[in-house]
């Protein structure tokens, strides 16, 4: 195997840039940020036809991937996604479509991943009540209903991304026993509330999702418990890798093209040596961010031995170097950058989000290491 | 080629049990000590047992790619299997700097190969690299090496600095300047008999207290026309082909073995202490741990990136500096960050008896900077990524006029 992506890969790249400079620019995404709402169903719709959320969907339910690698597929739309800070779901809907994919019941496949296929529907993914992936960080309880057979879910959920267009949640919760397990709560549900955040990314929007009683029948629990967190966490970090890398690229690139036209002192800023090696560095960050993303998917979605140490590996390095590009663009950028009018705040404050979303770089650091002590003997 | 290697099948289990039998019984019971690094024998003795080993092993078929003559290639998980056991035995087992092997494979002519690679498979021939000089380090196309045509002979005169294997080499792959013109375009790449007349080896102490380089002076030492390596003119095209050849696979043969520098650091912290606690428990230490780990298994996918951009022909001028200086500045933070967790105990180093690990992670810390600044110093690694990877204006040139700093 080898470590490039394909020639139908590539095609799906352009295809899909070719797709967003029409239809959602990142001029028209800017547009977008001072609305209530930043999501526009429409190019969602055909952007789910050149397959922005079938990748992980079985064909039987009209999904369908590039390459024998869907994950790897993924990474090339994320990566577009974020060159332009897209601000459709393409995370959620892909983490609550590889869980259904993966651990739904016939029923749940045939109920929800159609319709996510198609793109005319949406998914949120409710993970905790800080944001964090901490197990006890779960502030949504789910109990039994006596002889209904059915759950009644009370408690909260926060910083839960594009939940105001979802049709449908994935919510992880706590049984009676302390258990951890995951429920699919349609939307609109009697007792389900949320509030839109005013938020650092103004190119997205998170909400607090409330639950007051929401029941929903045992068919909606979702099998595996705590697995199936993990395995959506893996997901959301390999998808949001990939975006952070998207975009960390078309900041290093603006910069660059900045440095080679911004005259100072006669000549351009970009020949002075001190310059220049800065921008070496971000050549490294960004080549590092790709491979650590891209070897993180093919890992993982191909169940390698190491799949759990490359994902913790992107998860450790993709968001943090993302912030600190980002700052690197900013003040080479001078006061331009500081601007309202320039872009270089919307991509500081996607990343400064893309950051703490679905567990930090220590977080995930942390992984890392308990994972290698497993590997250690004594 | 795998790039992504996959997991040997167990029918190789017996090769390698086979291997394991064959090293423990014929490796060498050197006086010296193998460290960090690419780091020289100090001794004749020990030179003559290694080239018995590697002669041992290349009779008794165990045999590395590199230095086939053909382009017949060997089973590529006993290949994987050979560079893990032979690499895992803790002595030498390529003699002298390979780095010439790409010169001939891509430069060299048919006689030269079939003359050369042989008695290198079989250690019988220690090569040397002869490129930098006291006045040409970063700006290695400044050289100064002189190599003038004398009936059908080269005459050279001038001096190297840097040459790892010369007090032992058979042979040297010099870069000599031959044309009447400054820069790149007047260097030739020679193939340097040592023994000859006129070439003056003095070994170098460096700041670890070892000796792995030399000085080698040249006093009007005779090489045959016939021993150039490509045509007069091309030895900085021939550099940077080998230099690119050997920078390619850097990284890309990946960690395993208990040995990569996250299991390593973890080892460490469960024996050293912080704040009265196993320095494991500490949050600082496991977020540095994790921090280095990461940067350890992304330092293997850029080597199985630039592996894979090899092979589809698609390498560009950045890959290599990049992952030069991913490597070389890594290395040093891990020994740094090794040395922190010892504390107080860093002070006692090889030979002394609290030394950890008889003093590996020191010698290892000092060792490291000759990464950040051989082959190409990491300052001109960065050059190389902004003028030719970015098309950045280049740095104004002094007088002395010259090329690109490619390869060194």
């Amino acid at each position: 195997m080898d470590f490039g992506f394909s020639e139908d890969q590539e095609l799906l790249r352009a295809t899909t840039r070719r797709f967003l400079t029409a239809h959602q620019s990142l001029a028209d995404v800017r547009l977008s940020v001072e609305e209530p709402d930043v999501f526009d169903p429409a190019v969602w719709r055909q952007g789910a036809e050149l397959g922005w959320t079938a990748m992980l969907i079985p064909p039987e339910c009209e999904g369908g991937s590039v390459t024998a690698q869907p994950l790897v597929d993924l990474v090339v739309l994320g990566e577009e996604l974020g060159r332009t800070l897209n601000p459709g779901p393409f995370v959620p809907c892909n983490v609550v479509a590889g869980a259904i994919a993966r651990f739904g019941t016939p029923a749940q496949v045939e109920r929800y991943l159609p319709g996510l296929a198609r793109g005319e529907v949406t998914a949120a993914w409710c993970l905790s009540g800080d944001g964090t992936p901490e197990p006890g960080a779960v502030e949504v309880r789910a109990r039994p209903l006596g002889d209904t057979e059915g759950w009644a879910l009370d408690g909260v959920a926060r910083y839960v991304q594009a939940a105001q267009n979802a049709s449908v949640l994935l919510v992880v919760a706590t049984g009676p026993d302390g258990s951890v397990c995951q429920v699919l709560v349609p939307r609109p549900s009697a007792g389900l509330s949320e509030r839109t955040l005013t938020g650092l990314d103004v190119t997205r929007r998170f909400a607090e999702v409330r639950f007051e009683g929401v029941t929903v029948p045992a068919a909606n629990l979702l099998a595996g418990g705590q697995d199936t967190v993990d395995h959506c966490i893996s997901l959301a970090t390999v998808l949001q890798s990939a975006e952070s890398v998207g975009a960390a690229e078309l900041m290093f690139e603006a910069t660059v093209d900045y440095l080679k036209k911004r005259v100072q002192f006669g000549r351009t800023i970009g020949s002075f040596q001190a310059i220049k090696h800065r921008l070496a560095d971000l050549v490294l960050q960004v080549e590092a961010m790709r491979v650590a993303a891209h070897y993180a998917a093919l890992a993982f979605g191909d169940g390698l031995d190491d799949a759990a140490e490359a994902v913790a590996t992107a998860g450790s390095y993709v968001d943090d170097t993302f912030a600190c590009i980002c700052g690197e663009a900013l003040q080479l950028h001078g006061g331009i950058g500081f601007t309202w009018e320039h872009d270089v705040h919307l991509f500081t404050r996607r990343a400064k989000v893309n950051q703490v979303l679905y567990g930090d770089g220590a977080w995930h650091r942390e992984r890392l290491v308990r994972l290698i002590e497993h590997t250690v003997e004594g | 080629m795998d790039v992504i290697v996959p997991p040997i099948p167990e029918a190789y289990d017996e090769y390698r049990a086979t291997l394991q039998a064959f090293i423990s019984a014929h490796k060498p019971a050197l006086t010296w000590k193998q460290r960090t690094g690419v780091r020289v024998p100090d001794s004749a003795a020990d030179i003559a047992l290694l080239r018995r080993y590697v002669r041992d092993l290349h009779e008794a078929g165990y045999r590395l790619d590199r230095f086939s003559v053909s382009s017949e290639r060997g089973d590529p998980h006993e290949q994987r299997i050979l560079e893990q056991e032979l690499g895992a035995a803790g002595v030498p087992y390529i003699l002298g700097n390979p780095l010439v092997a790409g010169a001939l494979r891509y430069f060299g002519t048919d006689e030269q190969r079939a003359a050369y690679f042989p008695p290198m498979a079989r250690g019988e021939h220690i090569w040397t690299q002869l490129f930098s000089e006291p006045d040409a380090g970063s700006d290695l196309t400044s050289l100064q090496t002189r190599a003038t045509m004398v009936d059908d002979e080269y005459v050279v005169v001038g001096q190297k600095v840097w040459s790892t294997w010369a007090q032992w080499a058979d042979y040297g792959y010099l870069l000599a300047r031959t044309e009447p013109v400054e820069g790149a375009g007047g260097i030739t790449a020679f193939i340097l008999d040592m023994r000859s007349p006129g070439v003056d080896v003095r070994p170098l102490r460096e700041m670890t207290g070892t000796t792995d380089f030399n000085e080698v002076f040249f006093d009007e030492v005779r090489i045959p026309a016939a021993n150039i390596i490509g045509a007069p003119g091309e030895g900085w095209r021939v550099a940077g082909a080998s230099l690119a050849e050997e920078r390619t696979g850097v990284g890309s043969a990946g960690g395993g073995g208990g040995n990569d520098p996250g299991q390593r650091l973890v080892r460490l912290a469960r024996r050293t202490r912080r704040q009265g606690r196993p320095a494991i428990e500490d949050g600082a230490v496991r977020q540095q741990i994790g921090d280095l780990a990461a940067r350890s298994r992304i330092q293997r996918h850029l080597g199985q990136r630039i592996a894979t951009k090899a092979m589809r022909g698609q390498i560009t001028p950045a890959d290599a500096p990049i992952a030069k200086i991913w490597f070389s500045e890594l290395n040093l933070q891990t020994t740094e960050a090794a040395l922190a967790l010892l504390g107080p105990r860093s002070m006692a180093v090889e030979g002394d008896e609290l030394a950890e690990e008889d003093g590996r992670w020191q010698d290892a810390f000092l060792y490291a900077r000759a990464w950040t600044i051989a082959g190409g110093s990491n300052e001109i690694m960065r050059n190389l990524i902004a003028e030719r990877g970015l098309g950045l204006p280049r740095e104004p040139r002094g007088q002395a006029q010259s090329e690109s700093p490619s390869p060194s």
